[in-house]
Parts: structure tokens; sequence; C-alpha cells
């Protein structure tokens, strides 16, 4: 008759408590468990965004990783870097405002985004061809999913695409393309329009010779060498670049731009711990002391302090431990529930979480409940190891 | 041969209106197999000198000497096992656990003294039908009449077979008949060598003594 056995029955015994207590730290459990899931989720989604793509160096121009300002002299950094041993694959990106319009005169707003060689990773086909395999036509292009229902347009159809550089009023002609397939983009916003085509292909449309500069070259490193090393190369290579890995992207953004969310979490999710002790602490108490004189029995017929308390650390696990197993389901509906929420704020890349699951995540979840449960615990731990017997006893006869 | 003595014992309890003495110098010394019956009015101090001797409480003056040993001198982990082992303790209230079985009440002590299992199983079978509730081991305090918890009770008392019964107000909750019952009980188990001390308003009860003592305002005065 082990103390686990005991807490077992006690908590079976006072049903409405328990399944209150229960219920208290399912519901809390479940918030310290988004609050975990959302400290680092953006990040996780992020990098997984930046793996997806296939490149792991990113060269940008003077602006910095947040702000797009073109890289000067691009094509033949370009020709620099495929000569490098650590390099194995370059693609120049140039991205433009547009507007496509489709065979049914519908016109709309798009990114017109012109990219050198393949650039699989950058967006996901999922109807018709990728750029690469239209072969022979002048000015492939990958619509965006809602861009091609907007359009009635599907792989095979022409659009026209008029460049509207920033600043320039634009009096370019348009020039027809053809879908070779609709795709979704990794970083294309709910709601942003965007057609991806040949960087010459954007070259006609904007009018800009095929020299013209790039927004954002990508490399990938060889298997071998590394994006560290591929990015001390490239600054040898060519001192002044603004070169980064994605673990130096990552980092960037995590200091600047994520961190707001990780300190909001971690106040909330400290916040709930503390909520699911005070619960799980007053129930505690509050059964123990409705307890006492069988407590006070319990140590006189000659059961140690010892088994009490581990009597009553055994309740406060259970307790915590069902309400914190039933948090993870009940945690990732709300998860799911408020990401949907979220993502819908203007200028995210669709693909974007704020809620992502990690084993740390769990494996923090659970450190916490188990922080929680030995804390709330504690004080009537202390309560019953410092019980007079005797006086608690006559207490009990007398009341 | 004494199993416990009371020398000389005060006790003192400490009250917002100044100090109130429950005992005053009692001495008192209860040998095996002896059946010993306290009566007096409430507040008397029966109790008091129930739980000095049973080793739950601790004596403001004078010393408690259970078996040879004085309780002073025992840490508070011995003289828990002390209770575990050579003291059966019978309330009033019966404070079984209501979330145990009537076995599973009695078990609890053999399992915290270290009994094997199937050793508990066999002692815990053997009181019940010791105590007439053979057919009440699967149930819970609950539903069991006061007679029944209370015989439940001195079977849970008896499970680590130990020297001394301790009863503070046993018949205090039941009725006459059921009283008697109790009174029968307390019989048989100090026939069978369990010394017993018992404290009651309880006359009938208390006349089953073969020694009755008094006591007024914290003093034995017969």
């Amino acid at each position: 008759m082990s103390a686990l056995h005991l807490a077992w029955r006690t908590v079976r015994r006072y049903r409405a408590q328990t399944l209150l207590a229960i219920a208290g730290v399912a519901v809390i459990g479940a918030l310290l468990f988004d609050m975990l899931l959302l400290s680092r989720g953006l990040l996780l989604s992020f990098a997984d965004l930046l793996e997806r793509a296939g490149y792991d160096v990113r060269i940008v121009g003077g602006g910095g990783m947040t702000l797009r300002m073109p890289i000067p002299g691009s094509a033949g950094i370009a020709d620099t870097l495929r000569g490098l041993p650590e390099i194995e694959t370059v693609a120049l990106v140039r991205i433009l405002p547009a507007r496509v319009a489709g065979r049914n005169g519908t016109s709309v707003s798009a990114a017109l985004i012109g990219v050198s060689g393949a650039a699989s990773g950058v967006w996901t086909i999922v109807r018709g061809v990728d750029l690469d395999r239209a072969s022979g036509e002048p000015c492939p292009v990958i619509v965006g999913r809602t861009l091609a229902d907007a359009l009635h347009a599907a792989p095979g159809d022409d659009v026209r695409i008029t460049a509207e550089p920033a600043g320039v009023r634009s009096a370019l002609p348009p020039i027809v393309c053809r879908v070779a397939g609709v795709g979704q983009f990794a970083f294309g916003g709910a709601g942003d329009e965007t057609v991806a085509t040949t960087l010459e292909a954007l070259h006609r449309a904007s009018g800009e010779d095929r020299a013209g500069d790039a927004d954002l070259i990508l490399a990938r490193s060889r298997a071998d060498a590394g994006a560290a090393a591929a990015v001390a190369a490239i600054q040898r290579a060519r001192p002044g670049l603004a070169v980064y890995s994605n673990d130096e992207v990552l980092e960037q953004f995590n200091r600047n731009g994520f961190a707001y969310f990780r300190q909001i979490s971690l106040v909330l999710s400290s916040l709930t711990m503390v909520f699911a002790f005070l619960l799980v602490a007053t129930l505690l108490t509050v059964s123990v002391n409705q307890r006492l004189g069988e407590i006070a029995a319990l140590r006189a017929i000659g059961i140690g302090r010892r088994r009490v308390a581990a009597m009553l650390l055994w309740e406060s696990a259970l307790l915590v431990g069902v309400g914190g197993l039933l948090a993870l389901p009940l945690g990732e509906l709300l998860a799911l529930g408020l990401d949907r929420i979220l993502r819908q704020m203007p200028g995210l890349p669709e693909q974007l979480h704020f809620f992502v699951f990690e084993p740390r995540a769990l494996a923090v979840h659970v450190a916490v409940l188990v922080v929680t449960a030995v804390a709330a615990a504690a004080y009537p731990m202390w309560v019953t190891s410092r019980l007079p017997i005797a006086a608690t006893l006559r207490r009990e006869v007398v009341g | 041969m004494d199993i416990v003595r009371a020398n000389d014992v005060s006790r003192v309890f400490p009250m917002p209106a100044g100090p109130v003495a429950a005992l005053r110098r009692v001495s008192l010394s209860i040998g095996s197999g002896e059946h010993v019956a306290i009566t007096g009015p409430s507040g008397c101090g029966k109790s008091t000198l129930l739980h000095l001797l049973g080793g739950v409480d601790a004596p403001t003056a004078g010393s408690i000497v259970f078996e040879g040993r004085d309780l002073a001198s025992l840490s508070e982990a011995d003289r828990t096992r002390l209770r575990l082992t050579r003291i059966g303790f019978v309330f009033q209230r019966f404070f079984l656990l209501p979330m145990l079985t009537a076995a599973e009440n009695i078990e609890l002590p053999q399992a915290e003294a270290g009994a094997a299992a199937a050793a508990r199983r066999s002692r815990t079978r053997e009181l019940l039908a010791y105590v007439g509730l053979g057919e009440r081991a699967d149930h819970l305090p609950s539903q069991l009449s006061g007679g029944e918890m209370q015989r439940a009770a001195i079977a849970r008392a008896l499970a680590n077979r130990p020297a001394l019964l301790l009863a503070d107000e046993p018949t205090g909750e039941l009725d006459e008949a059921t009283s008697d019952t109790i009174a029968d009980l307390f019989d048989r188990v100090n026939a069978d060598g369990t010394a017993i001390l018992v404290v009651t308003h309880n006359h009938a009860l208390a006349s089953r003594a073969s020694r009755r003592l008094a006591m007024r305002s914290g003093q034995l005065v017969a």
C-alpha cells in the first residue's frame, strides 16, 4: 500500500475537487503549452521557410535583411560566387511591383519575382510545371494560387504583365507571358499576389538591361563546405558585401523581430505557472485542512511523516499530471485556432506559423508542471509535517 | 512487568489567557495484560494523559517510560515506529481512512511496518473475523455502521500485535447496545493478552476494567 496508492484513492474519493483541479490545470496548462509553442514558433517556422528555399547563404543590398535595396553589380558578383569551390549554386532574385492581366480582362497588382536559374523551394508547384521545365517559352510564369483564381488562369493560359518600378511612373508596354504552373509562394503573405518568372523575362518587362541589379543573391553551399565556410569565402572574394548564412539571418530576426513574442510568452507562461501553482496549492491545502483529523490519526497510529508527505506529493502530481496531459491536446487545438487568427495579419508570409511544436516545448511543459506539482504540494506537506498530533485530535473531538 | 509508566508527569498548555495545567504530577503504570479504565469529567485531563502515554504528546515535566525506554530520549522517527509496532490507538471518531475499505484500513499499519503482502492479507482476514467483520472486508467506512467502524478501528489498532491498546472514548459516538459490543470486544482483546487503557465517560465500559481510576482537575484521585 504505497503512498501513490493512497493518493490515487484519495483523488478518486474527492471526485468533484479532483475534477475541478484537473480541469483548471488542463486549461492553464493549455495556455502554458501555447506560450511555449509561441515563444519559438515564429523562429522555427521562419527557419523552416529559409531551409525549404534550398539556399543557405543570402547576399543583400546595403539596407540589410529588413530593407530591400538593389545590389550593384549583381551579375558580376554571381559570376564570382560560381567560381568559389564552397558554392554549389547561385540564384539572383529581383522583385518589382507589376500589374498582371488575365484573359478575362481582370487586372491585379502583384509582386513580380524574377529568378535566375532554378529557384525550387521559393515556391511549391501546385498545378502545371516549374519554370525550368517550360522549355522554349520566352516568358514562362508561375502564378500564385490566389492570383490564378482571380485571373481564372491555368497552366497554358497567357497573362499580360506590366512592370511598375517603384518611384517611376510606368509607361512600359506589357509583355505576354504563358502560365507554366500555379504555385504557393513560401514568403507570400495572405492577400499578397505574386507572379514569378525568369530574370530575363523580368528584364524585358522592366526594360532593365541584363546586368540589372538583383535585390537578393541566393547561394547554396556545398555539403562538404557548409554555410559558414561559404560566407567566409564570399567575404574574402568580395569584401564589403552584406552576406548572411541562414543561421545569421535567424539570429538577426531572433534579436530584433521575434524578441517581443519571446518576452510576451515568457511573461504569460510565468503567469500561467503561478495560476496553476495557486490552484493546486489552494485545493490541496483545503483538502488537507478538511482531513487534519484523519492525518493526525494516521500519524498517531504510526504512519510516518514521509509517507504522509509522499501521499500529498503524489496527490499533487496526479492532479497536475492528468491536467497537464489533457492540456496537450487542448493546447494544440487552441494553438491551431490562434495561429489561424494571427496568420491573417497583413504582410506575413502565408506559410509562416506562430505556434510550432518542438520536442523542447514538450520537455519544458513537463518540467514546468513537475515544478508546479512539487511547489503546490510543499505547503500542505509542511503543514502536515508540523501537525501537532495530540492537539489536532483534541480539536477534532471538541469540534 | 510495566509496559508503560508515567513518572510525576505534568502537562501545561500555553493559552492566550495564561497557561492551563491539564495534568499535575500524575504517576501511573500499566502492567502487561492489564485492563485499566480512567473516568472523569470532560476536561479533567484523561485524553491528555492517554496522549502522553501513547507518545503523541510530550509532558511539560516528568517522564514517560515505555518498555524501559524514556520516550523523551527517542527521536521523532523512533517514537513513530514505537506507536506503529507497540501501541494501538482507538479514537472516539474512529478516523478510518474514508477512501480505503475496512480491510485496507487494517492493512495500512502492517504495510507501514514492512509486512509482506501475503502476511498482511492473512493477518487482515484473521482480524476481520476476530472483530466480526468478515463479510464487510471490502466495504468503505461510509458503508459501515458506527459500531462496525469502531470494530474495524480496533482491528486496525491490533494489526501489528501491540503490547498496549489506548482507547480514547471508544464508545463516545455509539448507542448503548453497540457500546456493549465494543466492551465485549475489549474484554476479548485483553483476555488474549493485550494491555488496555481506556479513558471514558461510559461507566459500563469502565466497569469491565480490572483497575478503575478517576481523574479530577488533572490529577488521579482513585
